[in-house]
């Protein structure tokens, strides 16, 4: 079935993530084959999926055999679908695209301090940092940032970030007050990055890279960090545009991408400068390439895949994006449900979100159990509910406001 | 707020609503069939909405062609319309959660708009959807003519709930009444037709059938003939009862009846119980009332006994009274048709039984078993005449017994065997079980007692039976369960040993079976068919009839022949029908036995020399989805008597059905 498609590009996805199946499988000129665990096979075999069986857990130095077995199939490039998938598509394409550099740069990618400091080095604005190895780094990094705050003992603290080196979003994402909170910090956590906490506003840009030049740019409007986003961004944020779109060819160059996705993040401060806060080498969370496609109408997978592709031409890439912003058809948004309360036993929809103009649908389920698991550091939500409308500000505060509504009682 | 404001307000939502349907339609339209079911639920969910919205229903008509083209069943129970069954609808209506509630809405959308001829489906022509229609809104009476006003629909009300109401009115709009009721009655005929001992169902469908006639009067065409008889043998069986008055009134008209009118009345109710199956709350009444002013000797007219059953009375005229006085009650009126047929069956002629029934009389019951009855049958009358009327049904039906809805068909079987084969072994197993709270059985020499052993596959209680089945089932599912605990291992079927040893001596102790355990694929599966013809069809046999009923496994299918999972029945007969065909007549414990199991296979329980409960197919369909017989081990068949084609037939059904993908490779 493979086959059978026509001369463009071979592509191999790094994960199983069934849009994205879906998204390429309908590329009628481009072959494809998922490469995703054992537990996968016999879904892809029963819907004619190409698939490789593989383990992303297992450690990297099998790289070079799944590479050369790429090779041998004849796919072109692969494209990573989740933060594990990140290095291991470097290490591939540096073996297809015949690249070495590739490798190194996945390795940026997959260590938040290297990552930071090599945005550092390129003249990119960042927070304090620092590494931090035990529970002892934590405590004196916290200190000493209040130190340096001029903060007197007795002082409300200002927060430190602590993240995970190499994991995805809000994953081991925790907000660090108090030297207290530092004990409930579990010893694997560790080594992680500490960041000093910068009082501002906190977004999201997609860019679709091809040939060294952004090819569409996103701004994703975060309304609460780990609670909503929506796209395209308000005019107030959209105006920063100009100077976020010299930001990110900051980046391209100094992490020397030439072509891909890349999701970084981005803080501005009340005095409009702009702090980069870390990027990604694979597709958002929180189903942004959902919102995309409701708002735009393209299918931001396959815009993923044409930026993969060496064999895409420009005149493909000219006709596939759409123009950001003016292009939008309304604003799409969502918002991620938390249980509010710590004892639940159904999940009721408030009244006024089903009554909402701007309420498309829900992905929520109902609960399997009633006690609710306390959050630690930003957790996962239970659901995503989706908005869709034109008024731009009236959707920020229809976002904002979910969080203060029950969806589980 | 005013009405008017409140519904512009309304309005706007629902244009917002339909563009956000046309986003997620045109997603699903683009999907892969893999990737469709990931986004179904967005669109039911907004379709979910639309139907809450004004004009939903209508709005949602006239996506639902297209709805089923993007694929919104697809990958779920509603992908293949023609094999839809119309009585899990009213199901899905009242337990379903509201992904399924919308989706079984759309689904009926679809059907109408097939039927309407606005649609196509392959495979699935406007007759059958029209079909389908009529019968789901058969099984849905209360809603198309009353409205959810049943006390059960209210308690589960959801905002879903008068949707449903008005799709029904809008199905209705569209098909018309008289198709409906038509239908419902020949469904009853049809479950009557298999005299089941649990009646209470279609006493509700006839209940509501009586209702919407005196409602909907000049609404309903011809489908008054077939339900009339219905109503009247519940309602008004005799020139006595015929206007409904109550049973205080009727038994002041009895009391000035003479002696001819009273014979009418009793050969009146005898006559609709007969003919119905169904027994009126005046016929006990009636029974109750011959005995104390004393005319017994109305008693066989009042059963319509013939002269087995006259002959059966008068030898056991005591007890038969007896088992009146202490067990027919109007709450228990049905079990009138079990004594009837107990008489029938003379089984009062065996030693052993009258005086285990007078044991049962006479059982006290434990706290237990009392506490249980009460719970499920009610207070009206102590738990031992709910336990007492049963034990006459069962006794008197045997192929009455069902499973309900329970995972429990080993444990009816058993009792349908025994009731059949064995009575007074069943009379002690109950009288066992009600007084002691626990039932011993051996298996290959070693004791199993069910007061011991953790519960089996029924897992609680059984609320669906008849007070027999609800006290012993789970005891017997139980010991089935341990029984098949030490069997663990040894590398065959365990029915190989149990059923043996589980039902009764006259199970044959050669086990044939068409599947090799372990791997599930055939075994010599040409010689099984051989083995079951030369044992059982009495062309090939010899011409020996079958002695006993002998438990059998089936592989059962679908109506589009797929293999659905494997289920106990029992062998009653072989024999040639009116017509000339060799059909096997068995039991099946399931609580409907008339089935369509694909490939043309339908088992026919009415109008092929079926006796009453007994199922029938012919003889080399029901060998094709045989997996597991058992046979007298020293008569060594013939194989090569047994004609080819024969053989050939079963063989191809099974071959293109369950045992698709079972060849050995």
């Amino acid at each position: 079935m493979a086959n059978s498609k026509g001369n463009k590009g071979y592509v191999a996805l790094l994960g199983w993530v069934l849009n994205a199946i879906d998204a390429v499988d309908r590329m009628e000129d481009r072959r494809y084959v998922v490469v995703a665990p054992e537990w996968a096979r016999e879904y892809a075999e029963s819907n004619n999926i190409p698939f490789i069986s593989w383990d992303f857990e297992r450690i990297n130095d099998r790289s070079v055999e799944l590479a050369e077995r790429l090779k041998e199939e004849g796919v072109d490039v692969a494209i990573p679908l989740f933060e594990e998938t990140v290095e291991w598509a470097g290490a591939i394409n540096s073996v297809l695209l015949d690249n070495p550099r590739l490798l190194g740069q996945s390795l940026l990618f997959r260590d938040k301090a290297l990552m930071k400091r090599r945005a550092q080095l390129g003249g990119i604005r960042v927070g304090i940092f620092e590494e931090a190895h035990d529970k002892s780094d934590v405590i004196r990094f916290l200190k000493r940032v209040n130190q340096a705050l001029l903060k007197l003992d007795g002082d409300p603290n200002d927060p430190i970030h602590l993240k995970a080196f190499d994991k995805a979003g809000c994953l081991g994402h925790r907000v660090i007050r108090t030297p207290d909170e530092v004990d409930s910090i579990p010893d694997e956590e560790f080594p992680s990055l500490m960041e000093s906490h910068l009082d501002g506003w906190e977004f999201a840009v997609e860019a679709w890279i091809h040939d060294g030049k952004i090819r569409f740019l996103n701004i994703s409007e975060y309304v609460t960090l780990g609670y909503s986003v929506f796209v395209p961004a308000s005019p107030e944020l959209e105006k920063w545009r100009p100077r976020i779109t010299e930001e990110i060819e900051k980046l391209i160059d100094t992490f020397d991408i030439s072509f891909g996705l890349i999701h970084p993040e981005y803080f501005v401060t009340s005095d409009g400068k702009m702090y980069f806060g870390e990027v990604a080498y694979r597709p958002p969370g929180f189903k942004v390439f959902e919102l995309l496609e409701r708002a735009y109408g393209f299918n931001a997978y396959q815009a993923t895949v044409l930026c993969f592709d060496p064999h895409t031409t420009e005149e493909e890439i000219t006709d596939f994006f759409p123009k950001e912003v003016v292009d939008a058809t309304g604003h799409a948004g969502c918002f991620g449900v938390y249980p509010r309360r710590r004892v639940v036993s159904e999940l009721v929809i408030p009244e006024e979100t089903e009554q909402d103009p701007f309420f498309e649908y829900h992905e929520l389920q109902a609960p399997l159990e009633n006690k609710v698991t306390k959050r630690t550091a930003f957790g996962t939500h239970w659901g995503l509910v989706y908005f869709f409308g034109d008024d731009p500000y009236r959707m920020r505060e229809l976002l904002k406001h979910q969080e203060s509504l029950d969806f589980y009682v | 707020m005013s009405e008017e404001t409140g519904s512009r307000q309304a309005a706007a939502p629902v244009d917002s609503l339909e563009r956000s349907i046309e986003s997620a339609v045109q997603r699903l339209e683009r999907a892969r069939p893999f990737a469709k079911p990931g986004m179904a639920p967005s669109v039911l969910e907004l379709a979910r909405r639309l139907l809450l919205a004004p004009d939903g229903i209508a709005r949602l008509y006239r996506l639902a062609p297209r709805l089923d083209a993007a694929g919104i069943f697809h990958g779920s129970d509603w992908q293949h319309p023609e094999t839809l069954l119309a009585g899990l609808v009213a199901n899905t209506f009242e337990q379903g959660d509201r992904q399924s509630v919308t989706i079984e809405c759309i689904s009926l959308l679809r059907a109408l708009a097939v039927a309407n001829g606005e649609h196509i489906c392959p495979g699935y022509s406007p007759e059958q959807a029209r079909h389908f229609l009529t019968q789901v809104m058969a099984h849905n009476l209360n809603r198309v003519f009353a409205g959810s006003a049943s006390e059960v629909l209210r308690l589960r009300q959801s905002e879903l709930t008068p949707v449903v109401d008005q799709l029904f009115a809008f199905l209705v709009e569209h098909i018309g009444y008289e198709d409906i009721l038509g239908k419902l009655c020949d469904e009853i005929w049809r479950i009557l037709g298999q005299r089941p001992l649990q009646v209470q169902n279609v006493k509700a469908m006839i209940t509501q059938i009586a209702l919407t006639l005196t409602r909907s009067e000049g609404l309903i065409g011809d489908a008054r003939l077939g339900a009339d008889r219905l109503i009247s043998a519940l309602f008004g069986p005799t020139q006595g009862c015929i206007d409904d008055p109550g049973l205080p009134a009727y038994r002041e008209r009895l009391e000035a009846m003479d002696f001819n009118a009273l014979q009418q009345e009793a050969g009146g109710f005898a006559r609709a119980m007969h003919d119905v199956g169904l027994v009126s709350d005046y016929h006990a009444s009636f029974l109750r009332w011959l005995l104390n002013v004393g005319r017994q000797e109305l008693v066989a007219d009042a059963l319509g006994l013939s002269s087995t059953g006259r002959d059966c009375l008068q030898c056991y005229s005591e007890l038969s009274y007896r088992l009146i006085t202490e067990a027919i009650h109007t709450e228990t009126a049905q079990a009138v048709y079990g004594l009837a047929m107990l008489l029938e069956r003379g089984i009062l002629y065996m030693p052993a039984i009258a005086p285990g029934l007078w044991r049962q009389i006479a059982l006290p019951l434990s706290g237990q078993a009392a506490n249980t009855l009460a719970v499920v049958f009610g207070t009206a009358h102590p738990p031992g005449v709910y336990l007492l009327a049963a034990v006459i049904a069962v006794l008197g039906q045997p192929l009455g017994v069902g499973q309900g809805n329970n995972p429990t068909c080993q444990s009816a079987r058993a009792i349908s065997m025994w009731a059949y084969s064995d009575p007074d072994y069943l009379l002690q197993m109950i009288a066992q079980v009600a007084r002691f709270d626990s039932l011993l059985m051996h298996f290959e020499g070693q004791a199993i007692n069910s007061g011991t052993l953790a519960a089996g596959l029924g897992l609680s209680v059984p609320i669906d039976n008849d007070p027999v089945s609800t006290l012993l089932v789970p005891h017997l599912d139980r010991i089935y369960h341990e029984m098949g605990q030490r069997c663990a291992g040894r590398g065959e079927d365990p029915h190989c040993w149990i059923n043996p040893e589980f039902h009764g001596w006259w199970v044959g102790r050669e086990f044939a079976i068409a599947v090799d355990v372990g791997s599930g694929q055939l075994k010599d599966y040409d010689r099984f068919l051989r083995h079951f013809f030369a044992s059982y069809h009495p062309l090939y046999n010899g011409n020996q009839p079958m002695i006993h009923p002998q438990p059998a496994g089936l592989a059962m299918t679908d109506s589009l022949g797929r293999f659905v999972g494997w289920h106990a029945i029992s062998l009653m007969r072989v024999a040639l029908d009116q017509a000339g065909t060799m059909r096997v007549y068995f039991y099946n414990p399931n609580n409907d036995s008339g089935q369509d199991w694909g490939q043309e296979v339908t088992v026919s329980t009415q109008g092929n020399g079926e006796r009453f409960g007994e199922s029938s197919l012919p003889f080399p369909q029901l060998a094709s989805r045989l997996y597991i017989f058992h046979d007298e081990p020293l008569s060594v068949p013939p194989l090569d008597a047994v004609p080819e084609p024969e053989v050939a037939a079963a063989r191809e059904l099974a071959l293109a059905s369950w045992a698709r993908d079972r060849l050995p490779g």
